[in-house]
């Protein structure tokens, strides 16, 4: 495996607080490796932003180390901020310039000459379909168009690392499903990219390895496969047309290795297997076969918020309505 | 080298800003025509009675430096703006220097700021206001210092307080007393002398009783000594200190 491009050790952040220190990052060990996309996925609150600003040089952290492409977030920040991508929660576009007058400046500040940065931000208003609205001012453009431009930002100067802090939020769900292409295309261009969310749908389809964090701690790591094998398998469901062969059928399902654990009553069979997309066709065949009649059939998968519950204890939807702090 | 050049840049986009709305300008030109027009008429008897001096060389030389004092410490409203933006967190994450971040803001302003006092200054003649040339310029080093101390200070409340809710009370409880305590609305002679002695620590009383002497052209003068004697340490310290609010600010 190549060298990882980002590197935490035993990372640590805490706030004082009335009640005493809130520890927002709670000792954090994490490894990022070129081209992919890490995601960062955990409830408000949890600690994501602060590792982020950590990691970004924005904030410092009271113990542990980071490294950015070999440099030190403490001691070499300029470096470090020279080979990072920063799109903050907030964006960062300045409202009352023009898209490209914020790409060129962007790249100026990044020590681009201005013919470099005028050629760097065309490159970027194309790619990222921009061009409709480049030359306006940014004060006019919609939530989602904004969005893009904070992207098309935070990959001026064509950084190692670009880190998204919660991209998509506020997006409707159009504009979102847009973002998630154009992050899809940035992975294209080789840039790694670490993001944060609260989103599960997001965290799933755009990382291809994520950290789930929760009150300053990572409670699991993996690809999204990975992490969900944590949970039991996926579940079938059958409906069947009658209940007469249920003995038949558990004596049946009972000898097949692939079946991890079942149930049967009256019509309904539930079935957990490993891997249902694969294991559902077999079972199906074995059905025809026993001329055994089957009125329906579903499979569910786990999602990453079973993979929360299993390791916290709550899912993410339930720390959503009681979230609202920033992580 | 790059810190200049990043100031530059920085500068730039600020400017481009006004360039969009030069409406600003007259907006701002609006505050000293309305004290011309409708205050120093009241001050015509006072005068008139009590010396030679005409109102006008009494008035706008304090005007001139009053309009860069409100000029600077308003500016925290724009980058509370730019903060929850998130456009400071972005430079911030850039190499750029703390330093320009806050330079190119600052720098804007007080080019604001020379030229709405060089068109109040113009907009004044015609009334009867006859500055000395070189004491002019020369209190326009002292405007522009006033100019970067306030807007820094501006700035740098701005950034520690984040919010237009918090940052009012503070900017309107330092507006008043400085103003009052400054002489530009009527001379701080009048005042008791506990009046004068709490006067004497307000670095805009400093510039405008230079202000006055300035442009009746007298250039060495203790009074002139003493505005830059305060308000040169006061620029750096306030400068720092902003420059130190810029390197701990998040959204």
């Amino acid at each position: 495996m190549p060298d990882a491009v980002v590197v935490t050790e035993d990372l640590k952040k805490y706030f004082p607080s009335r009640n005493g220190p809130v520890k927002a990052v709670d000792g954090v060990n994490l490894e990022v490796f070129p081209g992919e996309i890490f995601g960062f996925l955990g409830p408000n609150g949890a600690g994501k932003t602060t590792t982020l600003r950590i990691l970004t040089t924005l904030v410092k952290a009271d113990s542990g180390a980071a490294t950015i492409a070999g440099f030190d977030v403490l001691r070499e920040p300029g470096d470090v901020r020279r080979n990072i991508g920063y799109v903050g929660q907030a964006g960062g576009a300045d409202r009352p310039a023009t898209g490209r007058e914020n790409l060129i400046l962007q790249g100026r500040l990044y020590d681009m000459t201005l013919q470099q940065a005028k050629e760097r931000a065309a490159e970027l208003i194309a790619a990222l379909d921009l061009t409709e609205f480049a030359d306006r001012i940014a004060h006019t453009y919609s939530g989602g168009q904004l969005r893009r431009l904070d992207v098309a930002l935070g990959i001026m100067h064509r950084p190692k690392v670009l880190f998204l802090d919660e991209p998509t939020t506020g997006l409707d769900p159009q504009n979102r499903a847009n973002l998630w292409i154009q992050i899809g295309k940035l992975r294209d261009m080789g840039v790694t990219v670490f993001l944060t969310t609260h989103y599960l749908e997001e965290a799933d389809t755009l990382s291809d390895r994520l950290a789930i964090m929760d009150h300053g701690k990572i409670v699991a790591e993996g690809t999204p496969t990975e992490l969900k094998k944590l949970v039991a398998g996926d579940t079938i469901s059958v409906g069947l047309m009658d209940d007469r062969k249920n003995a038949a059928i558990a004596a049946l399902l009972a000898q097949k290795p692939y079946v991890r654990d079942f149930t049967v009553d009256d019509c309904h069979l539930r079935i957990v297997v490993e891997e249902g997309s694969k294991v559902m066709p077999e079972l199906l065949r074995l059905f025809d076969q026993e001329s055994i009649e089957v009125a329906t059939i579903t499979l569910a998968v786990p999602t990453l918020d079973d993979v929360f519950l299993k390791q916290t204890g709550r899912t993410l939807r339930d720390t959503e309505s009681a979230g609202g702090e920033q992580g | 080298m790059k810190l200049l050049r990043d100031i530059g840049l920085l500068y730039k986009r600020k400017l481009m800003e006004t360039l969009r709305n030069p409406i600003y300008i007259v907006m701002s030109m609006l505050t000293p025509v309305l004290y011309l027009i409708l205050f120093s008429p009241l001050l015509n008897k006072l005068v008139g009675t009590g010396g030679t001096r005409s109102v006008l060389d009494l008035f706008v030389p304090g005007l001139l430096v009053i309009v860069a004092f409100f000029n600077g410490l308003f500016v925290g409203y724009g980058i509370i703006d730019e903060i929850r933006n998130g456009v400071i967190e972005r430079f911030r994450a850039t190499p750029t220097s703390r330093f320009a971040i806050l330079a190119g803001p600052v720098l804007r302003d007080t080019t604001n700021v020379l030229v709405i006092v060089t068109l109040f200054t113009l907009v004044s003649v015609p009334f009867g206001f006859r500055p000395d040339p070189v004491g002019w310029l020369v209190l326009l080093v002292i405007i522009s210092m006033l100019i970067i101390t306030t807007a820094s200070f501006g700035y740098a409340l701005g950034l520690i307080l984040k919010e237009e809710d918090r940052l009012s009370p503070i900017v309107q409880g330092v507006n008043l007393p400085i103003l009052l305590l400054s002489g530009v609305l009527l001379p701080m002679e009048l005042a008791p002398t506990w009046l004068q002695v709490l006067a004497h620590f307000n670095p805009v009383y400093y510039s405008v009783e230079a202000a006055r002497v300035l442009c009746a052209g007298t250039i060495w003068d203790a009074k002139v000594g003493y505005a830059f004697l305060f308000m040169v340490p006061l620029t750096v310290l306030v400068v720092a200190w902003a420059t130190r609010a810029v390197r701990s600010v998040v959204a």
